[in-house]
């Protein structure tokens, strides 16, 4: 998918011609694309146009994938330290 | 240097009342029980004062050598709600991004849905992200995809 948005813009429905996916697995993985910064996308009446952000790539999305990746292993040690300090019946404050 | 912005969102319900969830953040005893790093790191400084204005800071040799030091300033605390705060990031000594973090916390049935939301200006890339970029495009998607789907990320390299 976005070996083809690395040629030019695309509608959904041209992105998920080749693929041997269904049209809900391409527009959940553009979701993925999209919050990850790596592709855009606009409506234009009834067409959804897919743009690659290739200027966004490599290193600056590295490090931004490396930040997400930091605070989801934080909240997991949130999360094991909640488990591990529950309270005695004060919970409903 | 290049500059991007970036916005991304982490949405977590934890099995606890958003009081005990807020107590987490208060204190240093509190935070530092789960706000660390895994590996055997040398704390090279760590200020933590909780209340609007005061600052968190968390400087860190790793084993291999590397530095990395978390620079934060509180901008907004309400009990129990939220607390945002402005962080910079430094990796070696380079500043790397600097981020306006916004945690919210809402009361779900007995839980707590974190809603964490961080607008970033990212400060890496430039030339170097130009030469790579070819090379590294694959590498990259597969692991934001994996990332996103919460499967283990390839080595950096």
């Amino acid at each position: 998918m976005v070996e083809r948005l690395s040629l030019s813009p695309a509608s959904v429905t041209e992105l998920a011609r080749p693929m041997p996916m269904t049209l809900s697995a391409v527009v959940q993985h553009l979701k993925i694309l999209e919050e990850a910064g790596l592709v855009k996308s606009e409506k234009l009446g009834r067409v959804r146009t897919c743009t690659l952000e290739i200027q966004a790539m490599t290193q600056v999305e590295r490090w931004i994938a490396e930040r997400k990746r930091f605070w989801d292993k934080q909240y997991d040690q949130l999360e094991a330290y909640l488990a591990r300090t529950t309270p005695e019946g004060d919970d409903q404050k | 240097m290049t500059l991007t912005n970036a916005t991304f969102v982490i949405e977590r319900v934890l099995d606890a009342a958003p009081t005990r969830v807020f107590a987490a953040y208060q204190t240093l005893e509190a935070k530092s029980a789960w706000f660390k790093a895994p590996a055997d790191i040398e704390t090279l400084n760590r200020d933590f004062d909780f209340r609007v204005g005061g600052a968190e800071r968390f400087h860190a040799r790793w084993p291999g050598g590397m530095t990395t030091d978390f620079q934060a300033v509180y901008h907004d605390i309400v009990e129990n709600e939220r607390i945002i705060l402005v962080y910079d990031m430094f990796h070696n000594g380079d500043k790397l991004s600097v981020s306006l973090l916004t945690i919210e916390f809402r009361a779900e049935g007995g839980k707590t849905r974190l809603i964490h939301t961080e607008q970033g200006s990212y400060l890496v890339g430039g030339e170097e992200a130009a030469k790579g970029r070819e090379h590294g495009t694959t590498w990259h998607i597969d692991n934001l995809v994996a990332l996103m789907e919460g499967r283990e990320m390839k080595a950096f390299s």
